[in-house]
């Protein structure tokens, strides 16, 4: 290793492995007055941008947890699984699995369903853009649904939970239900999919409604109409086709290529 | 007389730009005020889509946007992030902006506890001013600029430590430190003055004779006209020693919260002077005021632009 390298290799560590109280002796730059105030200053930034940057992905889990426990999470995890790239954006998806393996969150195991369930509303706000198709709706009407593929919004995404964690969602995000009623859910664990999606530029979550997941599982996989209908004899289609369409959920339709690949970013056509 | 500035293209209207924030996106793309260019920082738009990326797109139409980035780590001695240069380039792709810059620092190295992972702190920590840091720098630079092909600018930094200088190293200064970058490879600078006057007043603190402001006047005369394409200025905080704490001593803090002290307006008209009329950019992070405030900061710009003997208008 260079020297470069080692220095700055013990700068990083004295600032993002657990706090020593002897940090600024191992980095050797503590020989002016400031320097060891300095260390600080970049510890209590880091542990500022950690909270600000848990707060913005996971805003419900901050209101479950309260503002203070939040600081406390974000400081730990900041040292567990600090940043590895220059996107503090990106960082924080390891966070439902470390909610899940705390012990002092062992009484609120629905944290983690949560924090799974926000940190896919937090990547797909930052997807790519898709225009929806209107005009491609019509194929429903005279083409074979074998011979048809559905196009989802962009990031759209199933999430199976054994807790209320779409009620929780909707409750803390836009208060339907209500705090009560969503815990009214929690007590007896009733288990809930969430679906979220991006409703043109604002990320949105709901509960699937019966046989809608397995549907849009196997639409997102890539299967035509007819047979992702097949996988979800629960749904009913019709019933759910306008509202897919007003929410933005459901944005085109598209010729089904059976042998062609999945293209990244599907062009509706009609 | 005035030398001349190497002028990256900017509206003949105004030389001063707007650190623009997301508190004020809205009112900036109602209210266009005549800016010279918007600034971001670069990372809060790499996406491939969303809202953040159409208001950008938005502004873009109406302003030149100059991309500020923090988190390239271009003095780090395990080299660039693949994918924060891909990212980067698919936005300069996209919003095609007037300049993009990013620090002289680091944050990017291997971690300690997971051996062979890599690990950024997420900040803009000081790289030493000696002949092997160089060398990483500027291999850095050429790469991105190799990569977007275009000029890059490189900042100063506020740093809170220093690195010591080893055995049998000759001790290099930061405008000679800098301006070996740009000779080397090309790239701009991008001056921060409030950066210097920080910088400043904790030598000040650590023990170094001298008034502060003069001090920064020879550090800006040490740096070719040429080299420098842009001028960042900002509010900085005086954190007095805290007794209590061995570690507690009295600090100057970079935290952009305030207007421009009037020192740090002094070493700008001594910049002004020096370099001519430059791109200006008004940064303002932290308690955000009203975008009336930051406008009367970026009109005391203008203003002393505007009064430089056969300076701009």
């Amino acid at each position: 290793m260079s020297a470069l390298a080692a220095q700055q290799q013990a700068l990083l560590d004295a600032l993002l492995a657990w706090p020593k109280d002897n940090a600024i002796e191992k980095i050797a730059i503590g020989a002016s007055k400031t320097g060891a105030r300095g260390l600080k200053a970049y510890q209590s930034n880091g542990h500022a941008l950690a909270e600000r940057a848990l707060k913005a992905a996971y805003p419900v889990v901050t209101q479950l947890l309260g503002a203070q426990s939040l600081g406390a999470l974000a400081r730990a995890f900041w040292h567990a699984q600090p940043p590895r790239c220059g996107d503090l954006a990106q960082w924080g998806d390891g966070l439902p699995a470390f909610l899940a393996a705390s012990a002092q969150l062992a009484q609120e195991p629905y944290l983690a369903d949560v924090a799974r369930v926000e940190w896919a509303l937090h990547t797909i706000a930052s997807a790519a853009d898709q225009a929806a198709d209107p005009a491609s709706f019509v194929l429903l009407m005279t083409q074979d649904p074998a011979e048809l593929r559905l196009v989802l919004a962009p990031g759209c995404q199933v999430l199976a939970s054994a807790w209320p964690v779409a009620s929780l969602m909707s409750a803390h995000l836009n208060g339907r239900p209500s705090l009560a009623e969503a815990g009214q859910r929690l007590r007896p664990a009733v288990a809930e999919t969430a679906l979220v999606w991006r409703a043109g530029l604002r990320p949105a979550v709901r509960e699937a409604r019966a046989g809608e997941a397995a549907f849009l599982a196997a639409v997102l996989a890539g299967q035509a109409l007819a047979q992702a209908l097949n996988s979800a004899p629960a749904l009913d289609f019709n019933d759910w086709l306008a509202p897919a369409v007003q929410t933005q959920l459901l944005l085109g339709v598209v010729r089904f290529e059976p042998t062609g690949k999945m293209p990244d970013h599907d062009t509706p056509t009609h | 007389m005035l030398e001349s500035s190497p002028g990256l293209s900017v509206p003949d209207r105004t030389w001063v730009g707007l650190g623009w924030r997301q508190p004020h996106y809205e009112a900036v793309l109602a209210q266009r005020p005549p800016l010279a260019f918007l600034e971001v920082h670069s990372e809060n738009f790499f996406a491939q889509g969303g809202a953040a990326l159409a208001v950008l797109t938005q502004a873009r139409a109406h302003y030149p946007v100059s991309l500020h980035g923090v988190g390239l780590s271009l003095g780090s001695a395990v080299g660039l992030d693949g994918w924060h240069l891909d990212q980067l380039a698919a936005l300069v792709q996209r919003i095609d902006p007037v300049r993009v810059s990013d620090h002289a620092s680091f944050a990017r190295g291997r971690s300690v506890a997971a051996p062979g992972a890599i690990v950024h702190a997420a900040d803009l920590l000081p790289i030493p001013f000696n002949a092997e840091s160089l060398d990483v720098l500027c291999a850095n630079v050429q790469q991105v600029q190799d990569r977007l092909q275009r000029r890059f600018m490189v900042e100063n930094l506020s740093s809170y430590v220093s690195w010591p200088a080893q055995a049998n190293e000759p001790v290099v200064g930061e405008p000679d430190f800098l301006s070996a970058l740009a000779r080397r490879t090309g790239c701009a600078l991008l001056v921060d003055v409030n950066n210097l006057y920080v910088n400043a007043l904790n030598a000040q603190i650590n023990g170094l004779a001298g008034d502060p402001v003069q001090h920064c006047q020879r550090w800006l005369d040490a740096i070719t006209p040429a080299d420098v394409a842009e001028i960042h200025l900002a509010g900085h905080c005086h954190v007095a020693a805290d007794p209590r704490d061995e570690a507690g001593s009295a600090i100057v803090m970079d935290d952009h919260g305030s207007r421009v002290c009037a020192e740090v307006w002094q070493i700008y008209q001594h910049a002004l002077r020096r370099f001519g009329p430059v791109p200006t950019l008004i940064e303002w992070d932290t308690d955000i005021p009203p975008l009336a405030v930051l406008l009367d900061e970026i009109a005391k710009a203008q203003a002393l632009i505007a009064g430089l003997k056969g300076g701009a208008t």
